[in-house]
C-alpha cells in the first residue's frame, strides 16, 4: 500500500522532467527502470520458465478459486436448483431472505461467540504454554509434541473420538458415574445450553497447539540480551515477560489472533461431523459454513447456497480488512518501509 | 418440456463437438431418445431378440447398495439380463446412499447422468423431471410389469406420466421387541395413543427407553410427525398440500400439537438428539437390536438393518410389528399408512434397453430375489409370497389392507422444503420449537430455493 503511494507522486513530478529533455514518448523513471530490467533480465527464456512454473498454480487458482468465486456471486441472483443453467432471476431476494433469516443469525451469533471465546480463551493459554515451554524443562520436547498432537489429527478423527466420549452412554459420562460424581453427568452435546461450551472445550483442545507452537517461534526472536538486561537492572521474572518479553511477541499474537478470527468465522468440519446434517441448529452450533451447506446443497437450492457463500465472504473480507487497517497496521507498516529503504 | 428437452439436447451436441468421442454419444443420445417408447412395446412382445440384433450399448447403472447381499442382488440380476441381452453391458456402480443425491445431481447437470440411476418419486424426482433429465417411460412400461407393481407405479407418476419402476415398498409403522414387551407385562400391541403412552409407562418401569429415535437424522423424528399427520389430515388435503407445497390446512397444526402432547411424555431414549438411525450399536436401530430399547418407528426396511446390527448378525428373533396407533379425532382414514417407494428411473439421453432392464428386475423371479437379500416387501405383489419375516408379513398385510398409502411428506414436497419439515419438528423433539414453527418452516421455506 504504502510504496504504492509513495511511488505514484515521484513518477507523476519527474514525468514533466523527462518530456522536457526528450520528445514524443515521455516514460516515467520508474518505467525506465522496469523496462531496462525486462530488456536485460526477462528474456524468451526467462519469461518461458516464469510461465512453465507460475501458469499451473495460476491456472488452478483462477479455475478452482477465482471462477468459483464469481460463478457463486452470480448463482447468488437465482433461484436455482442445481440441474441445468440457472433461469430463474430473483435480483436481491436470496440476500433479503438471508438477512431476514432468524436462523441465519443464529449461525452468526455462534461464530462471533466461537470468534471471541477462541481469542479469551487460547490466546492467554497459549501463552502461558509457550512460557512455560520455552524455559528449561524436563521433559520438553515430549510436553511440546503432547500439546501439539492434537492439531496434526484431522478434524473428523477429533470429531468422531470427542463425539463417542461425550454422547449420553460415552466414556465421559460413564467415567463420572464409576467415580460417584454421576450427578455432573450430562447431555454433553445435545443441550442446547451446554453444546456452545462443548464446542468451545473441543476446539480450544485441538487448536491450542498450533498457537503454542506459533508463540513458541515468535519467543525464539525475543533476544534473550533483553532479559538479561532487566533482570541484571533487578526485575523479577514476571516484570520481564510482562514488560519485555510479550510487547516483543506482540506481532505473533496478533497475526494468530487473525487466523483465529479467520478459522473461527469459517469453523464447519467438526461441527459437520459432530452435529451431522441437521441437528447443529438445534443443539445451538450452527454456523454460517454449516447453515451453507444445509440451506444450499442439502436443499437442493444452489442459488440460495451460493449467495450465503458470498454474504459469508463479504463477512470474512470486512472483518479481515478491518483487522488489517486497525490492528496489523503497525506491523505490516513497519516491514513495508524497512524493505523500502 | 419437450422443447426444454429438445434445447438441452443441442446444447450437448454443441459441446460434443469438441471432442469426437463426446460427438459419437451425442448422435447415440439422439436416436436413442426417439426410438425409447417403440423399443418398450418390442419388448412388451416378448422379444429381446429385435434389441439383440441392434449395436453393442453399453450403460452406466447406480444404484445404493454397497456391501453384502444387496450388492451382489444387483450384479447377479444385471449378469442375467446381459445373458437374455447379449448386446448390452451394463456398468454397476455401488454408491453410498447418503451420497446419492449430490452426485446425480452433479453429474445431470454436467449432462452425463448414469443411465439407470435409483429413485424415490415425489417432489426430488419431479425436480429432474421439471429440468428434463429423465426419461418419460410410460409407453415402455409393459404390462406384466404394470400388472406385477400396481399402485406402486403412481409414486413414479409426475403429471400423468411415469418416469420411474418401482422395486420395493417400505410402508412404515412401529417394529418392536415382543420379549422386553412381554417383559414389561404388555399383551397387546398399542392401537391408540393413549394405549402407547401407558406401554411406554410400563417399559420405563421395567427399565427399558419405551421409544428409540435417530433424531440426529432428522428424518426418522420427522415420521412421527408425518405420522400424526397422516392421522390428523385428510387424504385429499395431504395431497393438496404436496401439489401447493405449503401447509395452509388447520391440521398440520393439529398433527403437531398432537405430537407436542405425545412428547410431554417423554417416550424416548435418553439422548436421542445425538443418535443416528442406522450406523452402530448406539443408533436407534442398535438399540432396539440388543434390547436397549423397545420400539422404533420406521419404514419396512428395518428388519434388514436391525438384523445387521444384532451381535450374531441374525434377524432379530422378536422383532414384531404394528401400525401407528390411532389418534381421536383426526381427518384421516383409519388404516391409512405413511411410507415410501424405492425405484429406479432412466435418464433422458438413456439407451432404450434402460426401459428392458427395467421391466426385467420387476419380474417375478428378480423381485423374489430382491425381497430375499434386502429382507424387505418387493413391489410386485406376484412375489411377495416369498416374504416370511412375521413383522413384515404383519406390514404387507396392513398395507395391503390400507385405504391409501401416502408418500413420506419431505420426499413429496422436495428436499428444500422436506429439509426445512424434518429439522423443525427436531426442533420440537429437543423442546426449541413449537406445532406453529413446523408449519411456518414449511410455508417459509419456499424462499430460500
Amino acid at each position: 500500500m504504502t510504496t504504492v503511494r509513495d511511488a505514484s507522486p515521484v513518477t507523476t513530478t519527474s514525468a514533466p522532467g523527462t518530456s522536457d529533455s526528450g520528445e514524443g514518448l515521455p516514460p516515467s523513471p520508474g518505467f525506465l527502470v522496469a523496462e531496462g530490467r525486462r530488456g536485460r533480465g526477462i528474456g524468451w527464456g526467462a519469461r518461458l520458465e516464469l510461465g512453465l512454473l507460475i501458469g499451473p498454480a495460476l491456472i488452478v487458482f483462477v479455475a478452482f478459486v477465482i471462477y468459483p468465486v464469481i460463478m457463486a456471486a452470480y448463482y447468488g441472483f437465482f433461484s436455482w436448483k442445481g440441474f441445468g443453467p440457472p433461469t430463474k432471476f430473483v435480483g436481491l431476494r436470496n440476500y433479503v431472505t438471508i438477512l431476514t433469516d432468524p436462523d441465519f443469525h443464529e449461525a452468526l451469533t455462534h461464530n462471533a461467540f466461537i470468534v471471541v471465546m477462541s481469542l479469551l480463551i487460547q490466546g492467554p493459554i497459549a501463552i502461558g504454554l509457550a512460557l512455560l515451554l520455552n524455559r528449561k524443562l524436563r521433559f520438553r520436547s515430549l510436553l511440546r509434541v503432547l500439546i501439539f498432537v492434537p492439531f496434526v489429527i484431522s478434524e473428523v478423527v477429533v470429531g468422531i473420538g470427542w463425539s463417542l466420549m461425550l454422547q449420553t452412554d460415552g466414556a465421559l459420562n460413564g467415567l463420572l458415574n464409576k467415580v460417584g460424581l454421576g450427578a455432573l453427568g450430562s447431555e454433553w452435546l445435545s443441550n442446547p445450553s451446554i453444546a456452545i461450551w462443548t464446542l468451545m472445550i473441543i476446539i480450544t483442545w485441538k487448536y491450542i497447539g498450533f498457537a503454542v507452537i506459533l508463540f513458541l517461534a515468535g519467543l525464539q526472536g525475543v533476544p534473550t540480551e533483553l532479559s538479561e538486561a532487566a533482570s541484571i537492572d533487578g526485575a523479577s521474572y514476571w516484570q520481564v515477560q510482562r514488560y519485555i518479553v510479550l510487547p516483543l511477541l506482540g506481532p505473533t499474537i496478533r497475526i494468530w489472533a487473525f487466523l483465529s478470527i479467520i478459522g473461527s468465522l469459517q469453523l464447519f468440519d467438526l461441527v459437520w461431523i459432530i452435529w451431522g446434517q441437521y441437528i447443529s441448529s438445534t443443539a445451538g452450533t450452527s454456523t454460517m459454513a454449516t447453515y451453507m451447506v444445509s440451506n444450499g446443497r442439502n436443499a437442493g437450492s444452489y442459488g440460495y447456497g451460493s449467495a450465503v457463500a458470498v454474504v459469508m465472504f463479504f463477512i470474512s473480507f470486512f472483518v479481515a480488512i478491518l483487522y488489517q487497517r486497525f490492528v496489523l497496521r503497525r506491523d505490516t507498516a513497519g516491514a513495508i518501509t524497512q524493505g523500502g529503504s | 418440456m419437450s422443447t426444454k428437452r429438445f434445447m438441452a439436447g443441442a446444447a450437448f451436441l454443441a459441446v460434443g463437438a469438441l471432442a469426437l468421442t463426446a460427438c459419437t454419444s451425442g448422435t447415440d443420445a439422439a436416436s436413442s431418445s426417439e426410438p425409447a417408447a417403440g423399443g418398450g412395446a418390442s419388448s412388451a412382445a416378448g422379444g429381446g431378440a429385435s434389441s439383440a440384433a441392434a449395436e453393442p450399448v453399453t450403460m452406466t447403472f447406480w444404484q445404493n447398495s454397497t456391501t453384502g447381499d444387496g450388492k451382489k442382488y444387483w450384479e447377479d440380476t444385471v449378469a442375467a439380463f446381459e445373458k437374455e441381452y447379449p448386446n448390452v453391458t451394463i456398468d454397476v456402480q455401488a454408491i453410498q446412499n447418503e451420497e446419492m443425491d449430490g452426485k446425480l445431481q452433479t453429474s445431470l447437470n454436467a449432462n452425463e447422468g448414469p443411465d439407470i440411476f435409483m429413485a424415490r418419486g415425489g417432489g426430488k424426482l419431479a425436480d429432474i423431471v421439471d429440468a428434463g433429465q429423465v426419461m418419460d417411460i410410460t409407453s415402455g412400461i409393459t404390462e406384466a410389469s404394470k400388472s406385477a407393481v400396481g399402485s406402486a407405479l403412481s409414486a413414479f407418476a409426475v403429471e400423468g406420466k411415469n418416469y420411474g419402476m418401482p422395486v420395493s415398498i417400505l410402508p412404515s409403522g412401529i417394529f418392536y421387541a415382543n420379549d422386553l414387551f412381554t417383559a414389561a407385562g404388555i399383551t397387546t400391541p398399542p392401537a391408540t395413543i393413549s394405549d402407547l403412552e401407558t406401554a411406554d409407562a410400563a417399559l420405563r418401569s421395567s427399565g427399558v427407553d419405551p421409544i428409540a429415535v435417530g433424531a440426529k437424522d432428522a428424518w426418522p423424528a420427522a415420521h412421527w410427525y408425518y405420522n400424526f399427520a397422516l392421522r390428523a389430515c385428510s387424504q385429499s388435503v395431504i395431497e393438496q398440500s404436496a401439489l401447493s407445497r405449503s401447509f395452509d390446512d388447520p391440521c398440520w397444526l393439529t398433527a403437531g400439537q398432537n405430537l407436542e402432547a405425545f412428547l410431554k411424555t417423554e417416550p424416548f431414549n435418553k439422548g436421542f438428539l445425538t443418535t443416528p438411525a442406522q450406523q452402530g450399536a448406539g443408533s436407534s436401530a442398535g438399540l432396539i437390536a440388543n434390547h436397549k430399547a423397545a420400539m422404533e418407528l420406521m419404514g419396512a426396511w428395518d428388519p434388514g438393518v436391525i438384523a445387521d446390527l444384532t451381535a450374531d448378525k441374525k434377524p432379530l428373533a422378536d422383532l414384531k410389528w404394528f401400525p401407528f396407533p390411532d389418534v381421536p379425532g383426526g381427518q384421516g382414514a383409519p388404516g391409512a399408512m405413511m411410507g415410501g417407494v424405492d425405484g429406479y428411473s432412466c435418464w433422458v439421453n438413456a439407451p432404450a434397453a434402460c426401459v428392458d432392464f427395467l421391466n426385467f428386475i420387476v419380474e417375478k423371479a428378480n423381485q423374489e430375489a430382491y425381497a430375499n437379500a434386502f429382507k424387505t416387501l418387493p413391489a410386485s405383489t406376484e412375489a411377495q409370497s416369498v416374504v416370511t419375516d412375521p413383522a413384515l408379513k404383519d406390514i404387507l398385510n396392513a398395507y395391503n389392507s390400507a385405504p391409501y398409502v401416502i408418500l413420506w411428506l419431505d420426499t413429496q414436497f422436495g428436499q428444500n422444503i422436506g429439509n426445512a419439515l424434518n429439522v423443525a419438528v427436531v426442533d420440537m423433539f429437543a423442546g426449541k420449537g413449537s406445532p406453529q414453527a413446523i408449519v411456518d418452516a414449511v410455508n417459509s421455506a419456499a424462499a430460500k430455493s
